[in-house]
């Protein structure tokens, strides 16, 4: 079963229903042990980096997600959630992330255009082959709802990025077992939807690895 | 290129096209001046076509008083959802609304907000409240962020300027639109949706001074609403308006792949917005029912009719305090088949329209004529390899009267296509055949397998107590589905008849054939993958009303054009020039339920038992629709058509005996059945006995 981290800091209705489009049942819980004993997690968010990383101490959930993604289950953080990955943000001060890749939050910065925070539709290029992007061509575009980024500390972390400001911004990250997107897929219509496809086929093949 | 040098730098942001929708009492609607409302649908089959195009953004506008009329309880039809609120609405488009969506009306509080965004919405939209109070957007900014919040101004083009309006139009406000938009933005805004009350619903494109007035004040994102009317005028909001986003309310409802078409006549100028999309791969056109739902629903009638319990005739929400109500100048009710407004004097939209259509001048006929030989020559076949379009012909009265103004007046070659539901009355079926005697022309007949007609017959009768859905969804089908085998990319039909009856839409509006009205109006919402796997039916069985796919349509640039939006439609002068010129027998028996004798040979239960049936839903039928439109043409008063009403519309037609007979079902399990969809509001049961409200002489 995949289980989404009801952190209380995110509209869940959308991701579930993007995921019940795809045929998958997911339940919903802010309840540690079930987040231990899930298959696989999905962790969205919006809002600011410390109110949610606070939503998640509060309740235990930030050592739950360290358990699963060290008993190996797959994660996908969305938007804020895949920031929350991160070491750190500098977002209203510094605070301390879940730690699962290596990086930090920083702010976007914007050429004349261009506007913070960055919201709209904007292509993705794949920086390198990875299990999210398998099925999407570069320069599919995605929404996006954000005033900060990943900048990841092993490039090898990083599998997608758009163009904004002066340098590519990395707006996808994957480490072994651990996934996130800066846009929303479930708000990016079938390319976002095609983004949570490859997700769920990944949890899948996992599970028949295992049996 | 764009064709203004002066263009704004694009970002890595696309601009964006976003469609919205009106929403009032939970359907949606079309809007003029912001005071004409005509009910176009039920929203879920609009937000799936959206879903299934790839579509930007949506924004959804619920212009509501209240919630008092919200009442979508039809049980004849496959609805996606059953709702009594606003809210209701908003949570069913969130589950296939795969975009984001920014929903709007009636927002007074931040807890109002709060409900809507966990409804499903990812923006919400304020109005009059801001302008009552602005520090609201500050306060609903600061709790929900300024990315979900949008600001709505509405503006009016005064003599000395642009201003404000608030209260859906109602309320001046003595703001300059720039002011206002600066304001807003410094509040904490995170966009701005701009709408111009003197454009809406006028198709005469964008007001791009408005627009750039208000863009060049701010640097948050403005959406620009209200004036389009051809895909054309889309681009002009970003390059000349500088807005961020396009958008566009009444466009949307009326064409075929119109959001396709208008993402490509961005393209085609240069404008960087997302690919034209047709057809997803996680929500298919065709719809795919809850086999378990749907069957544990038609065991539930069966079962109700086989006991004869219709006491609790499921009234939803409203529903119960509702009573019938009768337009003051025709004799339509409000509880009818087809969507209908009743505006402040109580008369309805169709009568609305009938008098706008009365007042067309004769030089806008002329200037239709000119637009429909515009289209003729554009689709006109230089070569001789393919037909130049094809008519979609029952062989009645306007079948004649269309072909002879193709044929011989547009000297047009068509080809005639006709769906055969094998129902045909025997001068009808004559008639048909004669056609292409009468007309020198190459007719083509699409006669499904009677077998598959009769299962169809049967279960459409029990699960939407209508028997005739093969035949309306066959009429928009078959034509269009030989039209794209044969690469013809333009089939005419004769009148739209909701315009006619409902009003459902302006004269300006020129709609034509779409998958979502075929679906939704002609279907019930009923596609044929309903019918898979029932009575042993297959796919196979079905090819006669499977519709050309997106990709199919957009590759032939397909278009299903109703030639009585180009033409003055005299019923009367047509009878005499196709019996006089082309031998079109009239019929000399006269229909059970209706005073005319022109309508419907085709198909002897249209006008018998299938609406036989309307009366049983609703109380009234065919002879309801005839007089209302006889009182619109001054052929009849209104205590003249109460009389006819009340006397054809409760007849039990004679053709019921051939159609049992043709299925095999007898006429206590057909009574049984149909009396399990009478509608609660018309009809309740009292000693044993069916009554209903009768339609009264005198209008207090």
């Amino acid at each position: 079963m995949i289980v989404i981290v009801d952190s209380k800091i995110a509209n869940l209705g959308s991701v579930i229903a993007a995921f019940r489009r795809l045929g998958e049942t997911v339940s919903v819980s802010d309840d540690p042990d079930t987040v231990v004993a899930a298959d696989a997690l999905v962790l969205p968010g919006v809002g600011a980096f410390g109110d949610g990383m606070e939503s998640l101490r509060r309740r235990g959930l930030d050592l739950a997600i360290h358990s699963a993604v060290q008993a190996g289950k797959p994660i996908l953080g969305i938007c804020l959630g895949m920031q929350l990955l991160a070491e750190e943000s500098e977002e209203f001060g510094v605070h301390e992330g879940l730690g699962l890749i290596p990086g930090r939050i920083v702010k976007l910065v914007s050429k004349p255009g261009e506007r913070v925070p960055n919201i709209g539709w904007c292509d993705v290029r794949p920086t390198r082959p990875s299990v999210l992007f398998r099925q999407t061509s570069s320069g599919t575009a995605f929404y996006f709802v954000h005033s900060y980024h990943f900048l990841c500390a092993d490039q090898n972390d990083a599998v997608a990025a758009i163009d904004f400001g002066h340098a590519p911004v990395t707006v996808a990250v994957e480490r072994k077992n651990i996934f996130g997107v800066q846009f929303h897929p479930e708000k990016s219509q079938d390319a976002g939807l095609g983004v949570l496809e490859s997700f769920v086929t990944h949890i899948k093949k996992g599970a028949d690895h295992v049996a | 290129m764009l064709p203004d040098s002066d263009a704004p730098v694009l970002g890595a942001v696309r601009p964006r096209l976003i469609p919205c929708l009106l929403l009032k009492h939970g359907l949606i609607m079309r809007s003029q001046l912001f005071k004409v409302h005509q009910a176009i649908g039920n929203p879920m089959s609009t937000v799936e076509r959206y879903s299934q195009w790839n579509v930007d953004e949506l924004v959804v506008l619920d212009i509501s008083r209240d919630e008092d009329f919200h009442d979508l309880r039809r049980d004849d039809l496959q609805q996606n959802y059953q709702g009594k609120s606003a809210l209701d609405v908003l949570r069913a488009i969130a589950e296939v609304c795969f975009m984001p969506l920014t929903f709007g009306g009636r927002i007074r509080s931040l807890d109002d907000i709060a409900e809507r965004l966990t409804a499903g919405a990812d923006k919400v939209t304020l109005n009059t409240v801001a302008i009552q109070d602005p520090d609201f957007i500050a306060q609903a900014a600061r709790r929900f962020g300024s990315q979900c919040i949008v600001v709505s101004i509405d503006v009016r083009r005064q003599t000395n300027g642009y201003e404000v309006w608030g209260d859906g139009g109602r309320m001046p406000t003595g703001r300059k639109p720039e002011d206002w938009a600066q304001e807003v933005e410094r509040l904490g805004a995170g966009e701005i949706l701009l709408n111009s009350i003197d454009r809406d619903g006028s198709g005469l494109g964008y007001d791009v001074e408005l627009i750039r007035l208000v863009a060049e004040a701010v640097t948050i994102p403005v959406v620009a609403l209200g004036g389009v009317g051809r895909y054309e005028h889309f681009p002009s909001a970003i390059s000349q308006g500088h807005a961020s986003a396009m958008s566009a309310a009444n466009i949307f409802h009326f064409f075929e792949l119109s959001y396709s078409h208008a993402k490509q006549a961005c393209l085609d100028v240069g404008l960087p917005v997302r690919p034209v999309g047709l057809g997803s791969r996680f929500l298919l056109r065709e719809q795919l029912y809850d086999r378990k739902k749907e069957d544990a629903r038609i065991q539930a009638r069966l079962e109700r009719a086989k006991a004869a319990d219709y006491s609790k005739s499921h009234a939803v929400g409203r529903a119960e305090k509702q009573t019938v109500r009768w337009c003051s100048k025709c004799v339509y009710p409000g509880i009818s088949a087809a969507p209908m407004e009743f505006d402040g004097q109580g008369v309805c939209s169709g009568c609305r329209m009938a008098e706008m259509k009365e007042q067309i001048h004769s030089s806008e006929w002329t200037r239709r004529g000119e637009l429909l030989r515009e289209i003729v020559d554009r689709y006109r076949c230089r070569d001789g390899s393919r037909y130049d379009c094809v008519i979609a012909v029952s062989g009645g009265k306007d079948s004649y009267f269309q072909t002879h103004v193709i044929k011989n007046e547009l000297k047009l070659n068509p080809l005639l296509v006709t769906y055969n539901g094998n129902n045909w009355t025997e001068v009808g079926w004559r008639n048909m055949l004669h056609m292409k005697e009468a007309f020198d022309v190459d007719h083509l007949l699409i006669s499904p397998s009677v077998t598959v007609l009769k299962k169809l017959n049967r279960l459409a009768f029990t699960v939407m107590g209508d028997m005739n859905w093969h035949a309306h969804i066959g009429i928009m089908t078959a034509p269009m589905r030989v039209a794209v085998q044969y690469g013809i990319p333009l089939v005419f039909y004769g009148e739209h008849g909701y315009l006619d009856l409902c009003g459902q839409f302006s004269m300006d509006d020129f709609p034509e054939v779409a998958y979502r009205n075929r679906l939704e109006h002609y279907g019930r919402g009923y596609e044929w993958t309903y019918f898979v796997d029932r009575e042993g039916l297959t796919a196979r069985n079905l090819i006669p009303w499977q519709y050309p796919t997106d990709q199919q349509i957009f590759d032939v640039g397909l278009r299903g054009v109703f030639l009585g939006n180009y033409l003055p439609w005299e019923a009367n002068e047509h009878i005499k020039l196709v019996v006089d010129r082309y031998g079109f027998e009239t019929s000399s028996e006269p229909f059970d339920r209706t005073y005319r004798t022109m309508s419907n040979l085709d198909d002897m239960h249209e006008n018998g038992v299938h609406d036989y049936l309307k009366y049983i839903k609703f109380g009234y039928g065919r002879c309801t629709d005839h007089a209302c439109k006889d009182i619109r043409a001054g052929l009849l008063n209104r205590d003249q058509a109460v009389e006819l009403v009340n006397r054809y519309d409760p007849v039990k037609p004679r053709d019921l005996r051939r159609w049992l007979e043709y299925v095999g079902m007898s006429e206590e399990a057909f009574d049984r059945i149909a009396d399990t969809f009478r509608d609660p509001r018309v009809w309740t049961m009292a000693n044993g006995r069916w009554q209903r409200q009768e339609l009264q002489k005198r209008i207090e």
